[in-house]
């Protein structure tokens, strides 16, 4: 097993579009996108449901990479969650197959 | 009184009522997500084409082309004026009291469909370009309310991961202005002939399929007021109550001064009257993510449009009665 970095982003869908280029951006080789059902936040509760425009849902975006190229990405992230509503997380994982990552 | 009272006894408004009361007492309910879309998309559809029937039955005189340009200029100056009131009113910040005025200028369409029903209910009839400027409506008031935001910032920094034809994209070629402009534009080649074809889908069943619609609407606006409304002030709150009325009024002025009929004028009126809840909430997240979207849904779809629904219908229509001159 190798160790590589697993970058996790909740955010609003609206602004997936602009995470997913950020990532792409910092070379990372893939990433995936998850519908988030509802949730709690500040003073605000959401769920997928209350929304017709679908402009308050939620979505992760998962990513796995070398340090470098997460850390290339964090930067620009920060920078999007500035603006956006989101939470990033950043962990340690072990992988099967180092060459996809 | 009479058409009050059958537009607030409409199945279409009790269904709303229904979803509403069940959703502020905590019902589990829910219209899958999907299936709400695909209403909206239906409903979106049939109306489109509708209209373009109507317009192929005729020719579009200048008439209906003032009434378009009148729509448009009224659409980018709503904002100002909805802006203006929320920052005397109001504690919102100026990228918020924007974003909200760029609700209070767009239309809402589920409102303008509900009005028609209520229009024909009344025994009035309305043209069929009206759908087209419903669609026209929707796009002026964002860029008047980005504008607004961004006085006094001209070099605003970018958002990061932000693409240049984005904001454009969601604005020009969202689901609401792509299907009704698309159906519109089917419905004006196909003509009569066409929808008959389709008649047992678009028309037949289209009461029923409202109905659910505006349960699921319900539901959605019990939930946006049950999250939101604390985030709303008392002059957030009465804002979204007054502006439909002070935005009915300039449009009863536009009608009253192209001399439309009575059903145009009460659509056109409802139009103004409305406030979006579908496109214009999806082009803020973009172009002002800052904005605090628990403040302007909640007030769009929490407050203004079940005031609209239950209320503000039979008062438009009235109203368009009293400045059209063939009214009766």
């Amino acid at each position: 097993m190798h160790i590589r970095y697993r970058c996790e982003l909740i955010i609003e869908r609206m602004a997936a579009p602009r995470a997913c280029r950020i990532l792409e951006d910092a070379g990372l080789t893939g990433y995936t996108v998850l519908p988030a059902i509802s949730g709690f936040g500040g003073v605000t509760r959401w769920s997928r449901d209350t929304d017709m425009s679908a402009s308050s849902d939620m979505v992760v975006v998962i990513s796995i990479g070398a340090q470098a190229q997460i850390e290339a990405a964090l930067t620009e992230i920060e920078r999007l969650l500035s603006n956006h509503i989101g939470v990033l997380s950043v962990g340690e994982v072990r992988v099967l197959r180092p060459g996809r990552f | 009184m009479d058409i009050a009272l059958s537009t607030l006894l409409s199945p279409i408004v009790l269904f709303f009522l229904l979803g509403l009361g069940a959703a502020l007492l905590r019902s589990q309910m829910t219209i899958p997500e999907a299936f709400a879309k695909g209403l909206a998309i239906y409903l979106m559809m049939s109306i489109g084409m509708k209209g373009g029937v109507e317009i192929s039955k005729g020719a579009l005189g200048w008439d209906a082309g003032l009434v378009m340009i009148s729509a448009v200029a009224l659409s980018f100056l709503l904002p100002v004026i909805a802006f203006s009131f929320l920052r005397l009113t109001t504690q919102l910040d100026r990228v918020d009291a924007a974003a909200t005025a760029a609700h209070y200028g767009s239309i809402s369409i589920v409102t303008f469909v509900a009005a028609g029903q209520a229009v024909a209910a009344a025994g009035l009839e309305a043209a069929g370009y009206l759908v087209a400027v419903a669609a026209l409506m929707e796009v002026p008031a964002i860029i008047s309310a980005l504008v607004i935001a961004n006085r006094g910032h001209a070099h605003r920094e970018a958002v990061a991961g932000s693409d240049k034809g984005e904001l454009v994209r969601e604005v020009l070629l969202n689901a609401s202005v792509v299907v009704l402009l698309g159906a519109l534009v089917i419905g004006w080649i196909t003509g009569e002939a066409g929808m008959q074809s389709v008649a047992p889908f678009f028309v037949a069943p289209f009461q029923g399929v409202l109905c659910l619609f505006l349960l699921d609407m319900g539901l959605s606006a019990g939930r946006g007021l049950r999250n939101g409304w604390r985030q709303l002030d008392a002059g957030t709150i009465a804002f979204g109550f007054y502006m439909p009325l002070i935005s009915a009024g300039l449009a009863a002025g536009v009608a009253a001064l192209n001399g439309m009929p009575p059903g145009d004028a009460a659509l056109l009126i409802t139009l103004a009257a409305s406030a979006s809840y579908i496109a214009v909430p999806a082009a803020m997240r973009l172009a002002l993510p800052k904005a605090k979207p628990s403040v302007y849904l909640t007030l769009s779809l929490g407050i203004t449009f079940p005031f609209n629904l239950i209320l503000g219908l039979p008062l438009y229509i009235w109203l368009a009665r009293m400045v059209s001159p063939g009214a009766a």
